[in-house]
């Protein structure tokens, strides 16, 4: 028995015991084929899946490679039905291969014709097949490229994808290294995704993932198309690239609502691509407008239905999807893999945060009372109006406002769900709110107020959960959310984590009802972050109204 | 000629000591004399399983021997097998199913039929003289007919024995080929084995086959198999405490529904299959029992087994696996009707036998991992069987999964723990090598609480209370949460309680969330209560109900007061008002509604009438019936006259029935099958009757003599037990 930092369980789960002094060295061992599933103080979890096993055999890796990672690094035995399953996972890839044939198109190969007559025969691959050519080959419809990986994806045979890329219209990018240098982890994820072909990286909020785009880009030096959640984020991109990257003004466009500029390096907004004209995408040729080398999906986690399907036909041209958390409460984390490719980086939050690339913070979870009365009328109230009664409660507007008064002189930010909330707030504090209404111009200037100084603080609706780059704000005040949405937890914390000048620990603050659904929900917003490590505190509104904290 | 039991007179007490020990049912019960041992010997079920026990090579060397002509020598054997013959002949010898006469080899009588009347699949010896030679010069249509004839089935059917075509017409006119009835041909022996180049099998399975497989490291097996014994005790401890708290029902027909099994295989986090097999070894190893109302729960003995040391436990459980008949894998497969685990149709008559095989085939190769394949080629040199094979397959590789389960392989090959288990040595071994308990769990702020290996067993209960198993293995990870700190609170821990444990437990601070989920789940628990009760007054005027509690002619009622205006009492409702009325109340009903209950009660039954039947009368049958009915007795009545009229001749001129003992009985009529000779019997019938019959004996069969009755000239059964007395016309 050797005393290894790494358990491996019969669920398939690795435990790695993180206070280990090997533990560093295992985690780089296990990281190409365990996906990271949790991180919190002690014991990180990760998980053996068939695409984590696929994605390392595809990046080179054996089953061989594996088994003896884990055997090497685990402290107990290894069950035998694991050792066999990773084996066998292992052993599906690459029995089928897509490959560009001069004659034929895009063909799918085999090495053992008992897979391929398996996979021919299911239901859904049919429609997207050619002509047989031999026993061991068939055609395949080259638009249906995306679409038969993720099929035979889901047989559980997966297709090495050797038909590559094409390399889109060439145009010169570079990393602009001047002053400021490119992080260790930025660099490895661009690497990597450049290597994997295609796939997602995956950085906590304000870790810089708009560089890891520019690296790519710079890898790639091709023109470009990326797509980004609104306008404001879109007008960031532009900033950024152009301080980072040799990019000048000309060569990058943005297509929104408000300009349709198409330049070899293009940035559009989801909402105008997914905008309908007589029930038809009026925007979706933007896609071929341009031989783009490279597509990149900000914030990729919330890319839209209507994108999604786009995305499948255009699985010649790589993808770069961005985000830092890959849940969606839908359940679609699969179908980006897919169409977007896998995961291809991914490192916990804790260990930025320990390198100094974000801002350490602190969660602090608020308790209010309801006083009886509004605990009689949320008892009463509709099930469908419980959430939106006891999340915009009139005590939470005392606490925000001693919140508020206690971090006088820090920069602030007010986030909420509910506008009547989010209006009564701005009055009470005498600050302005942004809203879905506020036009883009005044959004701009009123970030602007806030990036220099000029305002301290701000209250914002759910438009400034994303992509928005505030530096200097330290505090961050929630009273309300999209019910227990955990992604949108971390993206509010998100906006709190850019690196302070001065080295300052940010702090959020979560208000919250006491007894009611907001508890609730509360509990499972905040679970993304905790298996991240951040551990809520949780206090009384008293404490905060009698200055105890 | 000397008989089977001529034989074993002259046999010394070692080749007895051989037998019997080959053979055990020959001597259980012990047989009175060397005449009903070696009926016994010879007797179908007896044969059928020495034959059993036989491997393909010996199985071969015995078919061989039964296409001979008795009496044959060991040469002929040899010429038509192997050189290597004469050892499995000898073993055949040892176990008496060839015996050496006077004038050579000889077969029990019954042999043949148990093997079957066309061994190896070759036909019966030609009567007329085949000139073998001639066979070269067959016409090619011929020698197409005997290709598909050679290696058996031996018979062919033509369209019409008169008109065949040229090829069979020519084998019928040189007698290579027997015509048997008006559609069939038939190949004889000797010219089935002249084409098969002089020997009877096709291959002949000397030497069993080399297993395939892989080679592990002696270290990681017994890492591995000490890790499987850990889960193992772990897995039947679990399911145990899980029964103790929420008893599963057993179906009417005995064993564990199909919804239960899977809410069990959840919990335990394993397949279905392998849930089946933790609640058999559960069963055999009496740690469950099924009480009268059908729920099945731990038994006295689980709180033994509990306290046992590790190595003790295991042996329980590994001991009665061993030797069960019980087959789990028949639980729940897709291709067969359901069979419920711990229900009555799980025993199979060779799982034992096939599983003590299994092991030592792993005992014989060890450090090898078989390969599934080569395995079943092993298994079924060693014991091939002729009828339902696939099971055997089966259950060989239910035996090798259950193994790796139990512990006795480590990834799949028998690790050290296994064999010094299977040869009954001492296992406390397994005590030393088992992970060492750790007494600790880090709780972590995402509310999971982690312990880093197998936690001890005080530790685990109390924490499998109050926290979900989220994954299993080397670790356990358990996750809090609402649901779970009720669960606790419900089991009568108070939250001060919970915490105090986990403050103790935990190796790392307690993260504030969770303390303050325990305290608002405690907070919150039990604020409501619920309670059974059979009646319930209440009234408005608070002064009447104190004056109700105060009566001491109520005291009868033994009533609680619950709220200022409730008061509940365990009797049922009419008697409350009944007893009130009686002490001047004046009580009124109420439904569960809230709706007063007054006016004229006229009751109704709540069941379906049954009118009596009307007993007595029979129906007139109709005219059809009658003379159908008729017509048979009339058609009995005739065969019955003329067969007493044929019986009445018989015993006339024969004169006094024979008598001969059971024993007597089946050694002459064994006797004269082979001589073919007719027999005067006789035979009681199922009144007790006995009459006199004149048979032609042909075979055995099944505790019955088949023969042809001289009076009837049919072809009948006669039972051995009612069979009289036998003696030679």
């Amino acid at each position: 028995m050797t005393d290894g930092p790494l358990i491996v369980q019969s669920d398939k789960t690795l435990l790695l015991d993180i206070d280990h002094p090997l533990s560093t060295e295992c985690r780089r061992a296990i990281a190409p084929f365990a996906e990271l599933e949790r991180s919190p103080e002690h014991i990180h979890t990760y998980r053996l899946t068939p695409l984590g096993l696929w994605n390392a055999r595809a990046a080179g890796h054996d089953a061989e490679q594996v088994i003896d990672t884990l055997i090497k690094y685990s402290r107990y035995a290894v069950p035998h039905s694991i050792l066999i399953d990773v084996a066998e996972t292992m052993s599906r890839y690459g029995r089928l291969r897509l490959e560009a044939d001069p004659v034929h198109g895009l063909i799918l190969v085999t090495t053992d014709s008992a897979v391929l007559e398996e996979v021919i025969r299911a239901k859904k691959i049919q429609p997207l097949l050619g002509a047989r050519i031999d026993k061991e080959t068939i055609a395949v419809l080259p638009s249906q490229r995306g679409q038969i990986k993720q099929s035979l994806l889901r047989l559980g045979w997966p297709a090495e994808d050797f038909a590559g890329y094409v390399d889109g219209q060439a145009h010169d990018i570079a990393l602009k290294e001047d002053g400021w240098k490119i992080r260790p982890y930025q660099e490895l994820a661009a690497e990597g995704f450049w290597h994997g072909g295609s796939g997602v990286v995956v950085l906590p909020c304000g870790a810089g993932k708009t560089i890891v785009g520019a690296a790519a880009m710079a890898h790639a030096k091709a023109t470009t198309l990326i797509l980004v959640t609104n306008t404001v984020a879109a007008r960031q991109w532009r900033e950024e690239l152009l301080k980072r990257t040799s990019l000048n003004e000309d060569e990058i466009g943005e297509y929104s609502g408000a300009k349709k500029e198409i330049r070899p390096v293009t940035i559009a907004t989801y909402q105008v691509m997914t905008k309908k004209k007589n029930g038809v995408y009026a925007h979706l040729d933007l896609f071929d407008s341009y031989d783009w080398g490279l597509i990149i999906y900000d914030e990729v986690h919330l890319l839209p239905a209507p994108i999604f399907r786009f995305t499948a036909d255009i699985q010649s041209r790589r993808r770069l999807g961005l985000t830092a958390t890959l849940v969606r409460e839908d359940g679609m984390e699969g179908e980006v893999f897919s169409l977007i490719g896998p995961k291809r980086f991914d490192v916990p939050w804790k260990e930025i945060e320990s390198q100094g690339y974000i801002a350490p913070a602190e969660c602090i979870e608020v308790r209010v009372n309801l006083t009886e009365t509004e605990r009689l009328s949320y008892a009463t109230a509709e099930v469908e109006n419980r959430y939106r009664f006891c999340a915009t409660t009139r005590t939470k507007r005392d606490v925000v406002e001693a919140l508020v008064k206690k971090h006088q002189g820090e920069q602030i930010l007010v986030i909420g769900q509910y506008i009547d909330q989010l209006d009564e707030l701005s009055e009470v504090l005498g600050v302005p709110v942004i809203k879905g209404e506020t036009p883009v111009k005044e959004r701009e200037i009123l970030f602007n107020k806030f990036r220099s100084g000029e305002l301290t603080t701000l209250v914002v609706s759910k438009v400034a959960n994303f992509s928005i780059d505030l530096p200097d704000a330290t505090i961050a005040i929630q009273v309300s959310g999209a019910f227990g949405s955990r992604q949108e937890e971390a993206q509010r914390l998100g906006r709190i984590l850019r690196p302070k000048s001065d080295g300052r620990t940010a702090t959020f603050y979560s208000v919250v009802s006491r007894d009611t659904i907001d508890q609730d929900f509360a509990q499972n917003r905040q679970r993304f972050l905790a298996e991240q490590g951040y551990s809520y505190k949780i206090i009384d509104a008293d404490d905060v109204f009698q200055g105890k904290i | 000629m000397q008989s089977f039991s001529d034989y074993l007179r002259s046999v010394d007490d070692d080749a007895f000591l051989k037998l019997f020990s080959a053979r055990p049912d020959l001597v259980t019960p012990v047989p009175p004399d060397i005449a009903s041992l070696a009926v016994r010997a010879c007797s179908s079920p007896s044969l059928a399983r020495a034959i059993d026990s036989l491997n393909q090579w010996q199985f071969q060397v015995l078919e061989a021997a039964a296409a001979l002509n008795e009496p044959f020598s060991l040469k002929s054997i040899v010429a038509i097998t192997d050189k290597a013959a004469a050892q499995a002949l000898d073993h055949l010898i040892s176990i008496g199913l060839v015996y050496p006469s006077d004038d050579g080899m000889r077969l029990p009588s019954q042999l043949r039929d148990v093997i079957g009347n066309e061994p190896a699949g070759l036909g019966p010896a030609s009567i007329a003289k085949v000139k073998l030679t001639e066979i070269e010069s067959a016409p090619a249509e011929a020698k197409k007919v005997l290709e598909r004839l050679i290696w058996g089935p031996p018979r062919g059917s033509v369209g019409d024995i008169k008109n065949p075509g040229p090829g069979v017409s020519w084998l019928l006119e040189n007698k290579f080929l027997v015509p048997l009835d008006q559609r069939t041909v038939i190949l004889p022996r000797e010219v089935a084995i002249h084409l098969r180049g002089g020997k009877v099998h096709k291959e002949r399975f000397i030497v069993q086959p080399k297993l395939n497989g892989t080679k592990r490291d002696e270290r990681q097996i017994d890492l591995a198999a000490i890790a499987n014994i850990s889960t193992v005790l772990r897995w039947v401890e679990e399911l145990l405490n899980f029964w103790a708290d929420e008893p599963s029902d057993a179906l009417r027909a005995g064993g564990i529904g199909v919804r239960d099994l899977k809410i069990l295989s959840t919990r335990l986090g394993v397949d279905e299959s392998c849930t089946a097999f933790i609640t058999e070894l559960a069963f055999l190893s009496s740690l469950i029992s099924i009480d009268a109302e059908d729920r099945i729960m731990p038994s006295n003995k689980f709180d033994i087994w509990l306290m046992q040391t590790p190595s003790d436990r295991w042996q329980v459980l590994a001991s009665q696996w061993l030797i069960t008949s019980r087959v789990s894998g028949l639980v729940g497969r897709a291709d067969t009707k359901n069979v419920a685990a711990l229900g009555p149709e799980l025993d199979r008559v060779n799982a034992a036998k096939v599983r003590a095989l299994t092991l030592s085939i792993l005992q014989e190769n060890p450090a090898i991992a078989p390969e599934i394949n080569s395995f079943n080629e092993v298994v079924a040199w060693r014991a091939p069987v002729r009828r339902n094979s696939s099971l055997q397959e089966e259950l060989a590789s239910w035996t090798l999964r259950e193994a790796e389960w139990l512990g006795i392989t480590g990834q799949g090959a028998i690790s050290k723990y296994g064999v010094e288990f299977l040869k009954g040595e001492d296992l406390t071994v397994i005590n030393q090598d088992l992970p060492k308990t750790v007494d600790h769990i880090l709780i972590q702020s995402d509310n999971t609480a982690i312990a880093p290996g197998p936690l001890e067993h005080e530790i685990s209960q109390q924490l499998a209370m109050m926290a979900e198993i989220e994954s299993r293995g080397g670790a356990t990870v358990y996750r809090f949460s609402e649901a779970t700190i009720r669960r606790a609170l419900d089991h009568g821990k108070t939250g001060d309680e919970i915490k105090a444990f986990l403050t103790k437990t935990s190796k790392t601070p307690m993260p504030q969330p969770l303390e303050y989920l325990i305290a608002d789940v405690s907070k919150k628990h039990g604020k409501l209560r619920v309670g059974n009760t059979t009646s319930f007054i209440r009234c408005e005027d608070t002064t009447l109900i104190s004056q109700i509690m105060n009566d001491k002619r109520l005291e009868i009622l033994a009533l609680r007061r619950i709220a200022p205006e409730v008061v509940i009492c365990d009797h049922d409702a009419t008697d409350t008002m009944r007893i009130l009325r009686e002490a001047g109340y004046l009580p009124a009903g109420e439904s569960t509604a809230g709706i007063m209950l007054t006016g004229p009660r006229s009751n109704r039954a709540l069941t379906k009438p049954r009118p009596p039947r009307v007993i007595g009368e029979i129906e007139i049958p109709t005219a059809e019936n009658l003379s159908a009915a008729i017509r048979a007795i009339r058609t009995g009545e005739k065969s019955t006259h003329k067969q007493t009229h044929l019986r009445q001749i018989a015993n006339e001129a024969l004169g006094a029935l024979p008598r001969t003992t059971a024993n007597e009985t089946m050694d002459l009529v064994n006797r004269y099958i082979s001589e073919e000779k007719s027999l005067s019997i006789g035979y009681a019938d199922n009144n007790g009757a006995v009459t006199h019959r004149i048979i032609d004996p042909i075979r055995v069969s099944a505790g019955a003599l088949i023969a042809r009755d001289h009076a009837t000239g049919e072809v009948q059964s006669f039972r051995i037990p009612r069979i009289t007395g036998v003696a030679p016309l």
